[in-house]
């Protein structure tokens, strides 16, 4: 794991530089088994910046959605870089953030760091219950050490982990200017279990599932709101001329507005699972996501957030594509 | 009420070649089935796969996009991309639970009324076998 002192040392040295705007990173949340996120602008803050395993946050939403508020009269548009601390599966997303050019490269300072894996909120509250005190967490290639308020429990990885971190493929960062800490071997592979279980269902029993599911929705937006790959100006479900989905919360509007966000993310989702670890009715929404993910993969052989010369998926094709269906 | 059920089709035909192949069919007096409302656009890579969900949520029970031929398209590469984008949103609503024969994308060319005929007929077969689309249609509310 990263060295606490190292992470800050560097984010002071990054903050001090004349070009770097503001950096994104974690600090420690009030309460909770989640880190915060933290937006850092001047170095003397810089000591409340962390790394551990409750750092689960995706500091990469954070970096296409700022707002462009109109430069006054005379002065010069701020066009100093945005520093960010990110994960492997954060990376990822600065990736494909650059394969849609949502900003230039020499626009990002990237500092790396290795993961070996974040503490599912979900989990730990089933094992321990919510808890008012803060949560500190180390996790090494077999155990989680969570130390809750002084009291320290240790817990297996599997039981404890993020879904995504027990499958993770991509545990180094994919881009970065500066790697903190050693890289780490990969421990998993991804393949797709969950998505073929889920098939197996017949169509009649897929549907009650998903009506269960959308029908708890109350379209706070949330999953949008964090989404890395969410950072439109204008949202298409926020659109009123012309209206895509109404605002209502039936299970007719929200299935189109759940179809539509994985049709959105279809060949760009870098699955950091933070639309389900924010969903406040806990709708399985990375179902659909890594039902995309993989019929992309199979299909078109394309992954998303890997390669930063790459084109974005639906912006090109292959005479060969797959037609069966058409008639 | 032993009626039949009798499905509507919103289908999305290219400018350049399905929608003559459909003009064809009409003008050389095949039969083809009336289910099918057509709504004319520029290319098949116009057609948003949000139509697609829209359509269904206002009393579709099936869609059908076509366009012209690949390496035919009008503009060289819109129905490539159109190809694309409903094999996956096809996969999505499969994954979702809702039969895939509601959604049906066929090539048709200018000169291919008979075919064009054909799909039609094939469009409305599988949407009969799925039944009325009543999962995520919009439902009139009494207030």
């Amino acid at each position: 794991m990263v060295d606490e002192k190292k992470l800050q040392e560097k984010a002071r040295e990054t903050l001090i530089r004349d070009d770097v705007r503001r950096l994104i990173g974690w600090k420690r949340g009030t309460y909770g088994f989640e880190a915060a996120p933290a937006v850092v602008t001047d170095a003397s803050q810089a000591e409340q910046l962390i790394f551990d395993a409750t750092c689960v946050a995706n500091p990469a939403s954070f970096i296409a959605i700022e707002e462009k508020k109109p430069v006054p009269r005379g002065a010069e548009p701020d066009t100093r870089k945005v520093a960010v601390m990110v994960k492997g599966c954060d990376s990822r997303a600065v990736v494909q953030q650059l394969v849609e050019k949502a900003y230039a490269r020499e626009d990002v300072v990237v500092l790396g760091i290795p993961c070996l894996g974040v503490v599912d909120r979900r989990k730990a509250e089933k094992l321990f219950g919510q808890t008012g005190a803060q949560v500190s967490a180390k996790v090494d290639k077999e155990k989680v050490a969570l130390d809750i308020g002084g009291d320290v429990k240790t817990v297996d990885r599997s039981n404890i982990l993020m879904d995504k971190c027990l499958r993770c493929r991509y545990p180094n960062p994919l881009v970065s200017d500066f790697l903190l800490g050693e890289e780490v071997e990969k421990w998993a592979d991804d393949d797709f279990a969950d998505v073929d279980e889920f098939e197996k269902m017949s169509p009649e029993d897929k549907w009650k599932h998903w009506d269960e599911q959308f029908s708890k929705c109350i379209r706070c937006y949330s999953c949008r709101n964090v989404c890395p790959m969410c950072y439109c100006v204008e949202c298409v479900v926020s659109k009123l001329r012309p209206q895509w989905t109404r605002r209502s919360t039936d299970i007719s509007e929200n299935t189109v507005y759940h179809v539509q966000r994985a049709w959105h993310l279809a060949g760009r989702c870098i699955e950091c699972m933070e639309c389900q670890r924010v969903c406040p009715v806990d709708i399985p929404i990375m179902t659909l996501n890594r039902k995309m993910t993989r019929d992309v993969k199979e299909m078109f052989e394309y992954e998303p957030g890997v390669d930063v010369e790459a084109e974005p998926m639906l912006a090109c094709y292959n005479p060969q594509d797959p037609e069966e269906y058409i008639m | 009420m032993s009626e039949e059920f009798e499905p509507n089709i919103v289908a999305f035909l290219c400018n350049w070649c399905s929608y003559a192949g459909a003009d064809l069919a009409g003008t050389s007096r095949m039969r083809y089935l009336p289910n099918v409302k057509i709504i004319r656009v520029m290319c098949s890579g116009r057609v948003n796969p949000l139509f697609l969900l829209n359509a269904l949520q206002q009393g579709a029970d099936g869609v059908l996009i076509s366009g012209c031929h690949p390496g035919d398209c009008h503009y060289l590469e819109g129905n490539f991309y159109a190809r694309r984008r409903f094999m996956l949103m096809r996969k999505l609503l499969e994954h979702v639970g809702v039969d895939p024969g509601r959604v049906n994308m066929s090539w048709v060319s200018a000169s291919e009324g008979a075919k064009f005929a054909d799909v039609v007929e094939e469009t409305v077969a599988k949407a009969k076998e799925a039944g009325p689309m009543d999962q995520f249609r919009r439902r009139q509310i009494n207030w």
